[in-house]
């Protein structure tokens, strides 16, 4: 992807983002570290990151095809667990340690029945029971989860995660929230010096690699980006909702047409990282839960939950003075469904203009998607 | 004031030579796959056919359609949805709904008085009630795209079909016309078909009258009584070809572009 910003610790993120095993990672393996890759944003990374893991989010970048795995799937299957089984059949993520799975969606879960009886040699494999309201009963569930998933990793990787390595790991990743809110905070500005195709460049390559490491780097970034003002170029500027989009060549299609991206409520955005877990209980596993089930920016796979959803949109819109809001989805995605057509009705009623768009994971069709993001912004007089 | 409207779409090519306000040429052809191409060829047809001598005497063009960025003479892009929809309104003011149907795409587009689009629907990828989808089921019925139209308007009883999908339509077809129904209602029926869909399309804009039909499948009269049928309203007829709905829409905002000009520089 052609980028703006010309920076050495940008184009490591960018390449992070546009790999699987990037350098980092490799080099970490090389030392001897071990990898474990979880899908979805449900997982507490923290978890891993206690056990002197490096955690790593599960993608399919780079895949081309589905024609190993479509067997294992039927035709309502959305493209990303296609795509990411697929490369799993292939081999390419033989480099993990591990992989944590998670009933985010139904389609995602099923990742783990088919993973567990075809991908032979993952040294560890597990799945999490993600609840689905966002009480204290359910929180209290989650708790149990992550101690069952703590004791799991203790066991086959032979470490201890005592209670102060998990909070050391939670201020960590604690750290890194507080410093992608800041990349975030120069989006605010009149013309951002990172448009929204780079800064999830940026997010993703978060999610693949060691925290520690990846904060440095960041820190970096954010010194080479402060007091520098971008070309403000824009006809609009745009919110991006949605799901799994983890492309910034998707998110550059859009800004292609001249909808600047300067926030989000994504999984690998600011759902992931707007709000840091709370440092002040005693329990650090009632701290992950409370975060992961409750306290976080919600996803509409969680019930009951809209209206904090439609709430959290709008103030987004207001704070970062967007014109209007993109929602994508994955084409068959069912937890978004409903979700696009009721936040869109939201929207309508305080005046915001929404676009909604069916996605497949690997970015194609461009020209319809072209045709509908310059629509979008001719209906609003840009 | 001269200026041009060219829509290069996916099956055809459409020209529009306007001056002061009027059209004084339009021209159409099919596409070809080079997109500059037809855009040329069919942009020098509605210039020669208006007596001009070059596209140099058109004081601006606007490019729209699927080819839209491929339009080497235009001097600005517009999408199809915002073109279509300022066409359709200049040729009927009343209009709030426009159903777009093209070669590869449909779209529903709701209208404010103005003529700005409130908001729009596009179908996806699939084929399903585009102009594609009805050249393949007049090949299978061998009956020509007017063929089409004559026969389901003859239907007492239409048939009902389920797929929308044009591969899936196409083996219903098959299997109905070996059934020995007769061809009046097999069309109805997929005509029908297609219509529901435009019809939920229409529901997710929200259906306020008065709605016309543009693009090259508003000339089939027998979809657009299906449509008439599933949405309980009148669908009103353009009093001019649907099919250069976007290219009017197109040269329409090539002329307000000169006389922003002219406006914003006194001579």
């Amino acid at each position: 992807m052609e980028t703006r910003i010309k920076s050495k610790v940008f184009e490591q993120f960018s390449e992070a983002t546009s790999t699987l095993l990037n350098p980092v990672l490799k080099d970490w393996k090389k030392q001897g570290g071990k990898i474990v890759g979880y899908f979805c944003s449900t997982v507490p990374e923290e978890l891993i990151t206690a056990a002197g893991l490096a955690p790593f989010r599960m993608r399919a970048t780079g895949s081309t095809s589905t024609e190993q795995s479509d067997a294992y799937y039927s035709s309502i299957n959305c493209s990303f667990p296609r795509h990411c089984f697929n490369l799993a059949l292939t081999g390419e993520f033989e480099f993990l340690d591990g992989v944590i799975c998670v009933n985010s969606c139904d389609h995602v879960r099923r990742i783990f029945d088919n993973w567990k009886r075809f991908v032979p040699g993952t040294p560890f494999i597990e799945v999490m029971s993600l609840p689905r309201k966002t009480e204290a009963a359910q929180v209290a569930w989650f708790r149990d989860e992550i101690n069952l998933l703590r004791g799991k990793l203790e066991k086959h990787f032979g470490v201890k995660i005592s209670d102060a390595k998990l909070w050391k790991a939670i201020k960590l990743h604690n750290e890194t929230r507080r410093l992608q809110k800041k990349l975030y905070e120069l989006r605010k500005q009149e013309k951002p010096p990172i448009t929204g195709a780079e800064s999830l460049a940026v997010m993703v390559a978060g999610t693949a690699m060691p925290k520690a490491q990846y904060n440095n780097m960041l820190r970096a970034l954010l010194d080479e980006l402060s007091g520098i003002e971008g070309p403000g170029d824009h006809r609009a500027r745009l919110m991006i909702v949605g799901g799994i989009l983890d492309d910034p060549a998707y998110v550059k299609v859009i800004e292609d047409q001249g909808g600047l991206i300067v926030t989000d409520s994504n999984c690998f955005g600011t759902r992931n990282m707007w709000i840091e877990v709370n440092e002040s209980l005693k329990d650090p596993a009632e701290a992950l839960a409370r975060w992961y089930v409750a306290e976080r920016p919600s996803c509409p796979r969680f019930y009951g939950e809209h209206d904090n959803r439609t709430k959290y949109v709008i103030n987004m819109c207001r704070e970062f003075k967007c014109d209007g809001v993109i929602a994508e989805r994955l084409l068959f995605c069912d937890s978004w469904l409903v979700e696009h057509y009721m936040l869109g009705q939201d929207l309508k009623a305080v005046g915001i203009p929404m676009l909604k768009l069916d996605r497949e994971y690997i970015t194609g069709a461009v020209g319809q998607l072209r045709t509908r993001v310059q629509a979008f912004l001719e209906t609003m007089g840009r | 004031m001269l200026v041009g409207g060219c829509d290069v779409g996916s099956a055809t090519g459409k020209a529009v030579v306007m001056k002061d306000g009027e059209i004084i040429s339009y021209e159409i052809i099919p596409s070809t796959t080079k997109p500059e191409v037809t855009a040329r060829t069919v942009m020098d047809k509605a210039i020669e056919k208006a007596g001009l001598s070059s596209i140099a005497d058109l004081q601006y063009i606007v490019g729209t359609g699927y080819g839209r960025l491929k339009v080497p003479f235009a001097n600005e892009n517009i999408s199809e949805i915002t073109c279509h929809a300022k066409g359709a309104q200049w040729l009927l003011p009343t209009v709030r709904t426009v159903v777009d149907i093209g070669g590869q795409d449909c779209k529903v587009m709701s209208l404010g008085a103005n003529g700005r689009v409130l908001e729009f629907v596009m179908n996806d990828r699939c084929a399903a009630g585009t102009g594609r989808f009805f050249e393949a089921m007049a090949r299978v019925l061998d009956c020509g795209l007017q063929g089409l139209s004559n026969l389901s308007l003859q239907s007492k009883n239409p048939a009902t079909i389920t797929s929308q999908c044009s591969v899936f339509a196409e083996s219903e077809v098959v299997t109905l016309v070996n059934e020995g129904m007769d061809l009046t209602d097999i069309v109805a029926g997929l005509h029908a078909s297609i219509a529901s869909r435009l019809n939920s399309m229409v529901r997710k804009v929200g259906l306020v009258e008065d709605v016309a039909l543009t693009g090259g499948c508003a000339k089939n009269e027998g979809l657009a009584k299906a449509l008439e049928d599933k949405l309980g309203v009148t669908v009103k007829k353009l009093p001019l070809d649907p099919q250069i709905a976007g290219a009017i829409g197109a040269a329409l905002i090539a002329a307000e572009r000169v006389s922003k000009q002219t406006m914003k520089s006194p001579a």
